[in-house]
């Protein structure tokens, strides 16, 4: 009986030892493939701010209407920011590629899963930046017209529309992430409509001023036929 | 240049001209005249030359259900005046699409015909007479001018971008003193019109702005300018609405051709006056009273809203004198000359650089705009014409003498950052 214990434990141990064995190759591959990737992320990212500093990108990026990446990294200029991004994106590739590299189904499927993810990823960054551009470009063009039109509420225009565009460039990316279902498109609807009823709002009470403005103006010439406009410019 | 907008009858007619001495261009861009009134018009203005002359009219033709007039030539031996009908300016043409396409409609004639001088009149028809034609041809058939400039009669709150910007500016930038650099209304050789056509010909195709500034291109070649008075102009009723677009459209043109010239003008020093003919009249007396307090309170607004615009194309330094004139009351606001001269500069120079979407600088110059008004109403209230032509000097001069400020940020605009 204790030739069969001790048997059954030689066996197990056996097997133990070659399944350690056999995950070994794959750990230092993980290794190797982490080393490589941390290597080649700081080379990447060294290269990368190097061009963005003599490009001047943070300059660059204020002009182009992003003044305000510091609020969402204060510690971090945009050049700063975006290598470090590269830099780990790099090193998530090497992880995945080191996962890889071990035989098991389940780091297999989990890997193809993953890949099969960064479309949807890469589609939602895009929609973010996307939205982001449009909607710091719309919320000046609404600002400077409606400053030009001598609307009071014009910075709260300005701002209903870029969150309008934002929030609609956040829904889009989200969905596209398959992420929240019904929620996001709840959520989606109530964020919606709250902005365009306080947009109709404010442009209702804009131009009330508008309107009345204009009708004083209709006015006085009905009341004086002598009225004349006397400021012209070319 | 290519005679696409003239129909084929017309084009016929012009071929069988074969040449002329003038060809004359009148546009009324509010109402169309019957043709006749252009030939007359042309008839009398050239009445009073002792040469013999051939003349070209370039005309829209308000008369309804005709495609052309026929040509016709008065039986007099000294004058003969041809006349050649445009179709009327279609509904989604824009006023300076008008202006540019009466230009090089024009043009276009005046190269075929081979023609010693050019007149173009696109004032309203009631102010423009047949003195304004002969006033642009006779500097150039008489005297050699290339280039007649307009001076206009007007009264003190009249002509306010050219008095603040395109005046000043032009004399700063080529050393000649004009009045009106962008015309509207001008008369020109022969020599300079074939000077226009080859420059447009080396441009890229499809070039927006036609004509591009007669002014800098007289200033560039080396060619003579002279200045004419024509008289009063009748004022276009201002579109408030609708002002950003108008500094958009003419501030844009006059930036652009900046930027194609910084080299010419980086070099020139000081400024010169032109020969001016005439003399200026009366001006009209002021018509109502400047609604000042919404003049300051879009300044406000502007000062309150599109810092953070304004903060990517001026100086700090400039945004603070901004923000100290906001706090001023409504009787004491100013805009100071050197001020005013450095923020035209500066958004000149954001044009160029592409700062922000070139559309969006050149509206957010409007509160500005208006605020100079403002400043400008203040100082002048009550004043006489020659109080004006003296502030509108002092303007000028503050625009020469921060024009080093102009090139130092034109060479080197990162680091000239005062």
């Amino acid at each position: 009986m204790w030739d069969e214990v001790a048997k059954a434990l030689s066996h197990s141990m056996t097997r133990m030892l070659t399944q350690i064995a056999d995950l070994l190759p794959g750990v230092v591959a993980l290794m190797t493939a982490l080393v490589i990737s941390a290597v080649l992320a700081w080379a990447v990212a060294a290269i990368l701010r190097r061009t963005l500093v003599s490009f001047d990108f943070d300059r660059r990026m204020a002009q182009w209407g992003f003044p305000s990446t510091a609020e969402w990294a204060p510690s971090s200029s945009p050049t700063v920011l975006l290598t470090r991004v590269v830099a780990w994106t790099i090193v998530l590739i090497g992880f995945l590629i080191g996962i890889s590299a071990f035989d098991g189904a389940l780091p297999s499927q989990f890997v193809v899963r993953l890949f099969t993810y960064l479309p949807d990823v890469i589609a939602s960054v895009v929609v973010l930046i996307a939205g982001s551009i449009i909607a710091r470009f719309l919320a000046r063009s609404v600002l400077i017209g409606a400053v030009n039109m001598n609307l009071q509420y014009a910075r709260l225009l300005s701002v209903g529309v870029k969150w309008l565009v934002t929030v609609l460039a956040v829904t889009i990316a989200i969905e596209r992430l398959g992420i929240g279902g019904g929620i996001i498109r709840l959520a989606f609807g109530i964020l919606f409509g709250g902005i365009v009823l306080a947009l109709a709002l404010a442009v209702g009470l804009g131009s009330k001023e508008l309107v009345s403005r204009s009708l004083e103006r209709e006015t006085s010439k009905t009341a004086s036929q002598s009225f004349k406009e006397p400021v012209g410019h070319l | 240049m290519e005679l696409d907008a003239i129909p084929q009858p017309e084009l016929d007619q012009i071929e069988r001209v074969g040449s002329a001495d003038v060809v004359v261009g009148i546009f009324d861009l509010e109402r169309l005249e019957p043709n006749a009134t252009a030939i007359a018009m042309t008839r009398e203005g050239l009445a009073g030359f002792s040469q013999p002359l051939r003349a070209m009219v370039v005309s829209t033709n308000g008369a309804h259900g005709h495609a052309f007039s026929p040509l016709e030539s008065a039986g007099d031996e000294k004058l003969s005046v041809f006349s050649c009908a445009l179709p009327p300016p279609g509904p989604a043409e824009t006023q300076q699409q008008t202006i540019s396409n009466a230009y090089r409609n024009v043009f276009a004639v005046g190269e075929r015909l081979k023609v010693r001088a050019c007149s173009v009149l696109v004032s309203p028809a009631q102010m423009a007479t047949r003195e304004w034609i002969h006033r642009l041809v006779q500097p150039v058939l008489d005297l050699g001018f290339d280039l007649v400039a307009p001076c206009y009669t007007r009264h003190t709150m009249e002509g306010l971008l050219n008095r603040s910007i395109l005046s000043p500016l032009h004399r700063a930038l080529y050393g000649e003193q004009l009045e009106n650099p962008m015309g509207p209304d001008f008369g020109l050789s022969g020599k300079l019109l074939q000077h226009v056509l080859r420059q447009e010909s080396a441009r890229r195709r499809g070039a927006a702005q036609f004509p591009p500034l007669l002014a800098s291109i007289a200033a560039l070649g080396g060619l003579q300018i002279c200045e004419s008075h024509l008289g009063v102009r009748a004022q276009r009723p201002t579109d408030w609405e609708n002002l950003s677009s108008l500094l958009a459209d003419i501030l844009g043109a006059a930036f652009l051709e900046m930027e194609e010239r910084a080299a010419y003008w980086q070099r020139v020093r000081g400024s010169k006056s032109l020969p001016r003919f005439g003399s200026r009249g009366v001006p009209p007396p002021d018509a109502g009273t400047v609604d000042l307090h919404s003049l300051v309170e879009s300044f406000h607004l502007g000062t309150q809203n599109l810092q953070d615009i304004w903060g990517l194309i001026l100086p700090p330094t400039t945004l603070l004198e901004l923000r100290r004139a906001a706090r001023l009351s409504e009787d004491q606001f100013r805009l100071p000359d050197q001020l005013w001269a450095r923020i035209v500069y500066d958004f000149a120079l954001g044009h160029r650089l592409r700062t922000i979407s070139r559309d969006h600088l050149l509206r957010s110059i409007t509160p500005l705009y208006l605020g100079w008004i403002a400043s400008y109403a203040l100082e002048m209230k009550g004043a006489g014409p020659s109080e004006v032509d003296a502030r509108i000097e002092r303007l000028s001069k503050a625009y020469e003498e921060n024009k080093p400020y102009l090139v130092s940020r034109w060479r080197w605009p990162d680091r000239f950052n005062p």
